[in-house]
C-alpha cells in the first residue's frame, strides 16, 4: 500500500515534467514552423499540353515559409498526379531542380532536389523560403474540370 | 523506494529524453490545374451548287469543323429562312440534310430537321467526349430541276449554326 500511494505523485510529477522537457530540448536544437504562403497553381491548361511551372515563376510555385534556426532536413512528399473529385488525373513530376531555398527578399540560397531528404542551415530564428515548381502533363482525353494535390513537407532536426 | 518505484524513476529517465528529441513537424501546400473547355469552330467550307443549267438539278455540300471537349447543342437560329438563296428571282429554297461525322464527308448523327419552324429548338445534342475531339457539321443541299428554269444570276444565302456548351 505504501509503495502504491508513492507512485501517484511520480507519476504525477513525470507527466508535469514531460513538456516542459520537450520545449527546453527544442529549444537547444531551435524550434522551427512551416507557414504555407502559396500553392503550386498550374492554372488553366489545354488538353494535349505539357505545362512545366519553374521555381523562378513567382505567380504559380508553392512557397512555403520555414522560421527558426538551426540545421533541418526537409522531405517533399509528392504527388503523382492532380485529380478531380470524380477520379480524372494530371501526372505530375518533379525533377531535381524543382525547389529552391530562398530568402524573404527572393534571393536564390540553394538549390534543393525534391526528390531527396535536403539539410538546411536555419540561422538565428530567420525566415527563409522554400519554393517548389514542377510539370502537369495533360493528353488529349484529359477532361475540364479542377484538379489538386497536396504536397505534405515533413521536418526533423538531424538526430532526432 | 521499493523495487517497483525504482523502475519506474528508471523507466522514465530513459524514456523523457526521447519523447522530448521527438521535432519532426509537418506541413503541407496544394497543388492545382484548370483544364480549359475546348469549344470553338474551325475552318469552313462552302456549300456550292456549282454553275447551274437551267432546268437540271444541282447538288452540293458543306461543313465547318468544331473542336470540343464538352457536351454540345446544335440550333439553327435563322429556322425556316436556313440556307435559303436569294437572286434575281426572288427566293430558292434547296432541300438540306445536314447532321455531324467524325469527317466533313458523312454524317453520322442527324439534326432533327434542317429549315426549322423553331428559331430556338435544339436539333441536335450531343454529349461530352472522353477527349478533345473535332467534328464536322455538314450541310448537304439539292436543288431540283424544276427550281432551277429561273431568271439567271448569282443566288447567295447563310446557314447560320449555333452551337451551345452543353
Amino acid at each position: 500500500m505504501t509503495s502504491r500511494t508513492g507512485l501517484a505523485p511520480l507519476f504525477a510529477l513525470i507527466l508535469a515534467s514531460w513538456p516542459t522537457l520537450a520545449a527546453a530540448q527544442a529549444n537547444s536544437k531551435g524550434t522551427v514552423s512551416i507557414s504555407p504562403v502559396q500553392n503550386l497553381a498550374f492554372g488553366l491548361l489545354f488538353p494535349g499540353r505539357r505545362e512545366a511551372v519553374p521555381t523562378t515563376d513567382v505567380s504559380r510555385r508553392a512557397v512555403v515559409a520555414l522560421a527558426g534556426s538551426g540545421p533541418i532536413d526537409v522531405t517533399l512528399v509528392l504527388p503523382t498526379a492532380l485529380q478531380t473529385p470524380t477520379g480524372d488525373r494530371i501526372p505530375l513530376s518533379f525533377s531535381s531542380s524543382d525547389a529552391a531555398l530562398l530568402t524573404t527578399s527572393g534571393a536564390t540560397l540553394k538549390q534543393l532536389d525534391p526528390l531527396q531528404v535536403n539539410r538546411v542551415q536555419l540561422g538565428n530564428d530567420r525566415t527563409v523560403l522554400l519554393v517548389l515548381g514542377g510539370t502537369a502533363a495533360t493528353t488529349a482525353n484529359t477532361r475540364t474540370g479542377h484538379y489538386t494535390a497536396r504536397v505534405a513537407i515533413l521536418v526533423n532536426h538531424p538526430g532526432t | 523506494m521499493n523495487r517497483s518505484l525504482r523502475l519506474l524513476a528508471a523507466l522514465s529517465f530513459v524514456a523523457l529524453p526521447s519523447i522530448a528529441g521527438a521535432q519532426a513537424i509537418t506541413g503541407s501546400i496544394a497543388a492545382s490545374a484548370d483544364i480549359a473547355t475546348v469549344f470553338s469552330f474551325g475552318t469552313s467550307t462552302g456549300l456550292s451548287f456549282g454553275t447551274v443549267t437551267p432546268g437540271s438539278g444541282a447538288t452540293g455540300s458543306g461543313s465547318i469543323a468544331l473542336s470540343r471537349n464538352v457536351g454540345v447543342i446544335y440550333s439553327l437560329p435563322d429556322g425556316a429562312n436556313t440556307g435559303r438563296l436569294t437572286g434575281p428571282a426572288g427566293n430558292l429554297q434547296p432541300t438540306y440534310t445536314c447532321g455531324v461525322g467524325a469527317t466533313a464527308a458523312t454524317i453520322v448523327s442527324s439534326f432533327t430537321s434542317c429549315v426549322p419552324a423553331s428559331t430556338t429548338a435544339s436539333q441536335l445534342t450531343l454529349g461530352a467526349p472522353s477527349g478533345t475531339l473535332t467534328e464536322y457539321v455538314i450541310f448537304n443541299g439539292s436543288l431540283a430541276a424544276a427550281q432551277t428554269n429561273i431568271a439567271p444570276g448569282t443566288y447567295a444565302g447563310t446557314i447560320r449554326i449555333t452551337a451551345t456548351p452543353n
